[in-house]
């Protein structure tokens, strides 16, 4: 058997343990793909995230709904951890997002997704929680040169504070380097270009479709 | 028929028989009407009115004199259960409503499972159930609307709900084990509070929706439980009103199985067609809250003229009101509904 064939048979096997939720099951996997040698990297792209894109395309069909993706995604993130101290250090990424729910608002069931599926993108995230103010969004993307903020609020009460952190990347000249995307509940394709955002997004996997689109790794 | 009150003509359409007009109404907790304009004018506000029994009744009267509903909705949050369970509360200000800072569990494998006497003697149980029997006194015509946030998402308000959604999976045994202690004492809630004059409990169950639970989990624990509380209210001989929030399509077959005597659904479910594939349903809603917000009269007056067309049952906003409401957008919703316009 070619190493090649057999590379694709740890890949199918990360990526079916991930479909099916099974954490022990990926683990095994993991362990087993290190020890015959195949490349880490590939393991990800081709195993893990793989099987996360099967998960995000059974939740878009309604086969899989919240509960039955998280647990792929823990499955994912056991993975994972097997995995990454394997990498090589110039691994590539898709591009830096800051993520959070906005200020007034502890809703974070969604913007938890849209982490999942960003990281299993190959984009850096960092997540400021919850609850979290206009300018810390804008300090957060200054620090670390993003090139993504998504923000997301199930709230009406909370939606302006999106458009507040728009108008503070304007004020920081940070605004043509950092591409805005929201989300939530209440928050429509109109609402995000009234505020100036570049783009909406309706669910996690449309999220990070759209993020690929906007930095131009599509 | 037209010297119904507001509480019979509320009572009479939950109960099937021939009413003059719909009743519009907002039922307080998650759909709560405590817009910035009523307590700026009244001087009744929040956060105060979350912790003491006389001033959630005045900012409650004063709702149900500006805006028109024709109820009194109490309390103003959805935090007075999972307070009194034990998570961590931050009580927001007058514009932003309270919301849960740090759920107690982190699984339902850890939760303690406390004594209702002992609960219902906490928190702010008492403080809603005072402000309950200063309304019914002071208001014989109206319908007193006590609102319990439901089973699901309560559970999820005790246990970190991330963890909570896999375990509906992973822990199914523990999780209806959570689920059913948190049903009970909502039963020992919404019971103190009908002891205390309310006429009508209405269930918000936001965590409960077809988009985060799918149809398999949707039925195992939200029907079950949603069911489980209704019933618990109903041996009293009181009505139940439930709020399905979200996008209802991949549980609509489960929505006759409630057994509530009202369903109410968010803006973009179509009641009309609802109740023509369902007319067992008496159907509540659901006017939009981003076309409240937006402050039109105009526009709301035509989309609630068009909601009576269609023969909803009972008018009220699809969710929660954003607090920057204002009170010209409710009248013209209210004053539409009672021919006022």
């Amino acid at each position: 058997m070619s190493i090649n064939k057999q590379s694709e048979e740890y890949y199918r096997e990360l990526s079916d343990s991930v479909v099916e939720m099974d954490e022990e099951r990926t683990l095994t996997a993991a362990n087993a793909a290190l020890a015959a040698g195949v490349d880490p990297y590939n393991a990800i792209q081709q195993g893990l995230s793989h099987g996360m894109e099967r998960a995000g395309q059974l939740f878009e069909e309604e086969e899989y709904f919240i509960p039955e993706l998280l647990m792929c995604s823990d499955a994912m993130y056991a993975g994972l951890e097997v995995l990454k101290p394997h990498l090589k250090k110039n691994a590539v990424s898709s591009g830096t997002v800051v993520i959070g729910v906005i200020e007034g608002d502890t809703h974070d069931i969604g913007k938890n997704m849209v982490r999942i599926m960003f990281e299993t993108g190959g984009f850096k995230v960092i997540d400021l929680g919850r609850d979290v103010a206009p300018q810390r969004f804008v300090d957060a993307a200054r620090d670390s040169s993003a090139d993504i903020i998504a923000m997301s609020t199930l709230m009406t009460t909370t939606m302006d504070g999106m458009g507040t952190v728009v108008k503070l990347l304007g004020e920081a000249n940070l605004r043509s380097g950092v591409k805005v995307m929201v989300g939530g509940g209440p928050i429509s394709p109109g609402f995000a270009k009234r505020i100036g955002a570049d783009g909406y997004a309706v669910n996690a996997a449309e999220a990070v479709k759209l993020a690929r689109k906007l930095v131009g790794t599509a | 028929m037209s010297q119904l009150s507001p509480k019979e003509r509320l009572l009479n359409t939950l109960a099937k028989k021939r009413v003059d007009r719909p009743p519009v109404i907002c039922t307080g907790g998650m759909m709560n009407s405590a817009i910035v304009d009523v307590m700026t004018k009244t001087g009744h506000t929040l956060p105060e009115a979350h912790f003491e029994a006389g001033r959630m009744a005045d900012l409650a009267a004063g709702i149900h004199a500006e805006t028109g509903f024709e109820n009194i909705g109490i309390p103003f949050c959805m935090t007075v259960e999972a307070e009194v369970l034990g998570s961590d509360i931050d009580f927001g200000s007058l514009a932003c409503e309270p919301k849960i800072t740090r759920e107690q569990f982190r699984s339902v494998k850890d939760v303690v499972y406390k004594n209702f006497a002992t609960m219902l003697d906490s928190g702010r149980i008492r403080e809603v159930a005072g402000a309950a029997l200063q309304l019914s006194r002071r208001y014989p015509d109206q319908p007193v609307i006590g609102s319990l946030t439901g089973p699901v998402s309560t559970a999820a308000s005790l246990v970190e709900p991330m963890q909570f959604l896999k375990e509906l999976r992973k822990e199914r045994e523990q999780t209806h084990r959570v689920l059913e202690y948190v049903s009970n004492f909502l039963i020992a809630f919404a019971r103190t509070l009908i002891d205390s004059g309310a006429t009508v409990i209405c269930i918000g169950d936001p965590t409960a929706t077809g988009e985060i639970l799918g149809p398999r989990m949707f039925d195992e624990y939200a029907v079950t439980y949603l069911n489980k509380v209704i019933d618990g209210i109903h041996a009293t001989g009181v009505p139940v009103l439930v709020h399905i929030c979200g996008e209802m399509k991949s549980v609509k077959p489960s929505i006759p199985l409630l057994h509530s005597d009202a369903i109410s659904t968010d803006a973009f479910v179509n009641l009309k067609l609802l109740k023509q594939e369902y007319p067992q349903l008496t159907t509540m809603g659901n006017l939009s809250t981003i076309l409240l917000e937006s402050g039109d009269p105009e526009r709301v007056a035509r989309r609630t003229e068009g909601l009576l067309l269609e023969g909803i049952d009972i008018i009220s906003p699809a969710c929660g009101l954003s607090t920057s409401t204002s009170l010209d957008a409710i009248r013209a919703m209210t004053g539409t509904v009672k021919c006022e316009m």
